[in-house]
């Protein structure tokens, strides 16, 4: 595989299970941003346990995996029905804490960070499929789930939340229990994502994980369309890699040209591009066809 | 007969030099340059790109690398440790070497990259500490930190018999921690007290509390460990709570750029500041390279990075022309080595300021300097040699 596709892929697959971190919480109106602060630290706690401890990757990704879920689900105790403002400002303090706390930390690196994380599988290209493969895999697995989520009774209630928290009561939803459930899955996706983003690079650095991340996965989101999975699917490798066939004379501008198509899109399409009612005419159109052949 | 036999051991010498010097095949040497031109240091990846491009038009109108031209092509990395990546991954297929990348984050997520491939790629603004990691395929433009900032830190204390305690402001942002702990060594051989640290916030706003902070354990001396703006902040409120002794601050290096200046303004006369650049230096080239900074830049003189891209085109042009590197794609691997060898252990390299030697990827004498400000501008205190 060229390297250049490799690297595309593995930072695509990043950028939409982090938008759908990011997702999936929206669904009941919570921005959690805290997912940034718990790449960081599983990341971190990854880094340190195969270079100092010798864990295998494996035992490191799951612990990673875990440690988020049980920092999303402490964190959702306090703010699993908090008001979005909350929830945003939470995730940010978090990010801060994170970064001052590591910082600090010159086991892990501090300021410098943590270089030199091994090839898993032993050469370099070995490594590159087993994080291609695992990356992709977890795409699979995380969408399937979504979409079972936002097909059922729980996705039901999580729009009923999004729409009117008051009514979503009425009708017997915990709006508590469906919040902090969100939260805490979100929150143990990035864990684990944060260990495969720092061994894409083979190095933690902390300004790997800084407010630039919020602001991509953001921007997936809300191009994409933020009312289904599948606008996270199309918008993100489309903007990610969309720039780096610019011929140098635009690269300069690709953060402007960012910008411009994220206030288009709130003006013109404040639903994204891939909406549900584009989801559900493409269903049906698709099984009409099912049924005319 | 013995005039036939001369020729033909002059022919066969020729035939034999010109087998060994092999002929290049590119039209044209390109050399990428992963720099941040856009984002929150694009203004110094301006400068940075500026002094590559200003190398690259003097070397053509001198004929070029090997007799073919080259040509430095920017490829913006944005601070960004993704865009970073991808960019190295595309360079790595077939470029022969490459310049950057800038700054500590997309180093640390693009070079393995350039190491896993073989590919040189000069990272000549970042400190040893980062460098070495990816040795041999970068070179460090410094000398390790413990090396060469204690005897600039002995030399500044020792212009002044009452200096007895310290005060460090220091900025948690990548080797600038480890730089203040070179600092702390240096006032310990001297047996100066160091009081405790004042930390100041990447993301600081205000700066009074921390200048009482520090004013506040009667410190004789301070050094300034953070970005410019921030070091002219704080030095403007130690002035409010009334600091006089201006030349017992000292900024260290990475501070040194036109942000302290132009936030500092009369503020700052007096402060000494370390660095490598001195702009006091005269030589034919460097006078050219003033001036035409000068002139692209609104009429400031060159900054604390500038010649460091402008010195590595020259390296690389040191090295392909010294090994005979022919840029054959063929020989790409072999090619990329020999260039690491190269410039790994240089001798006697003609850099725009001043000659300096390599060993194993490190710089061995360079010089550094101490200045004081004086109206604005610098002057030179004393030179420092490791």
């Amino acid at each position: 595989m060229p390297l250049s596709l490799y690297y595309y892929l593995s930072i695509t697959a990043v950028n939409i299970l982090m938008s759908w971190a990011l997702y999936v919480p929206y669904r009941v109106a919570h921005l959690h941003f805290i997912t940034v602060a718990n790449m960081t630290i599983s990341g971190y706690l990854s880094g340190y346990l195969v270079m100092n401890l010798h864990v295998p990757f494996g035992w490191a990704l799951l612990i990673g995996f875990a440690v988020g879920g049980i920092i999303g689900y402490i964190v959702s105790l306090f703010i699993g029905d908090a008001p979005t403002f909350a929830v945003v400002m939470v995730g940010f303090t978090f990010i801060y804490i994170t970064r001052t706390v590591i910082e600090n930390m010159d086991v892990i690196g501090g300021t410098m960070g943590m270089f030199g994380l091994p090839n898993i599988g032993g050469s370099p290209a070995a490594h590159r499929w087993f994080i291609i493969g695992i990356l992709y895999a977890l795409v699979l697995v995380v969408g399937f789930l979504i979409f079972r989520f936002d097909h059922s009774r729980l996705g039901r209630a999580a729009s009923a939340i999004f729409v009117d928290r008051d009514l979503a009561t009425s009708l017997g939803v915990d709006i508590k229990k469906v919040g902090m459930l969100l939260q805490i899955f979100s929150c143990t996706l990035a864990g684990g994502v944060g260990v495969l983003y720092g061994f894409i690079y083979k190095s933690f650095h902390l300004d790997f994980f800084t407010f630039a991340l919020v602001g991509i996965f953001m921007t997936v989101i809300f191009v994409g369309g933020y009312a289904t999975q599948w606008g996270t699917v199309v918008a993100a490798p489309i903007l990610y890699g969309f720039p780096l066939f610019f011929p140098p004379e635009v690269q300069s501008w690709r953060i402007v040209i960012y910008g411009a198509i994220l206030i288009l899109v709130l003006v013109l399409k404040p639903e994204g591009f891939i909406t549900r009612k584009f989801v559900h005419s493409i269903g049906t159109a698709l099984s009409r066809k099912r049924e005319n052949s | 007969m013995k005039k036939l036999v001369g020729v033909l051991v002059l022919l066969f010498v020729a035939a034999s030099l010109s087998f060994g010097q092999a002929k290049v095949v590119v039209n044209e040497w390109q050399v990428p340059f992963l720099n941040s031109l856009t984002g929150a240091i694009a203004a110094i990846g301006e400068f940075l790109q500026w002094g590559a491009e200003y190398a690259a038009a003097e070397i053509n109108a001198a004929g070029g690398i090997a007799g073919k031209p080259v040509k430095v092509i920017g490829v913006d990395t944005a601070l960004d440790p993704q865009k970073g990546s991808v960019e190295m991954a595309r360079l790595v297929k077939d470029s022969l070497v490459a310049m950057g990348p800038v700054p500590e984050p997309v180093i640390m997520a693009a070079m393995p990259i350039a190491v896993e491939n073989g590919m040189v790629s000069i990272t000549a603004t970042t400190s040893y500490e980062y460098a070495e990691k990816f040795f041999p395929w970068t070179v460090s433009w410094f000398p390790p930190t413990l090396d060469r900032l204690p005897p600039l830190v002995v030399a500044w204390a020792k212009q002044f018999k009452d200096i007895s305690q310290v005060v460090q402001f220091i900025e948690p942002y990548g080797p600038w921690p480890g730089m203040a702990g070179a600092h702390s060594s240096a006032l310990k051989s001297l047996g100066i007290k160091e009081l405790t640290k004042v930390d100041v916030p990447t993301d600081a706003v205000t700066f009074g509390p921390l200048a009482v902070k520090a004013m506040a354990q009667k410190p004789d001396g301070v050094i300034l460990v953070c970005n410019a703006e921030k070091a002219a902040k704080i030095i403007k409120e130690l002035k409010n709570l009334g600091w006089t002794k201006m030349n017992h601050i000292l900024v260290f290096s990475s501070a040194d750029d036109a942000q302290l200046y132009a936030t500092g303004g009369s503020d700052i006369n007096g402060v000494q500041v370390y660095n490598y650049l001195n702009l006091e230096t005269s030589n034919p080239r460097w006078d050219k390279f003033k001036a035409a900074f000068a002139k692209a830049h609104n009429g400031n003189m060159p900054f604390s990075l500038s010649p460091n891209y402008y010195d590595a085109l020259y390296m690389i042009k040191e090295a392909i022309e010294k090994t005979g590197v022919t840029g054959d794609p063929k020989l790409l691997k072999v090619e990329r080595k020999k260039i690491a060898d190269y410039i790994a252990n240089v001798k006697g390299f003609k850099g725009l300021l001043f000659d300096w030697d390599m060993k194993d990827g490190i710089p061995t004498n360079k010089p550094t300097y101490i200045f004081e400000i004086k109206n604005g501008k610098k002057v030179l205190v004393q030179e420092v040699r490791p």
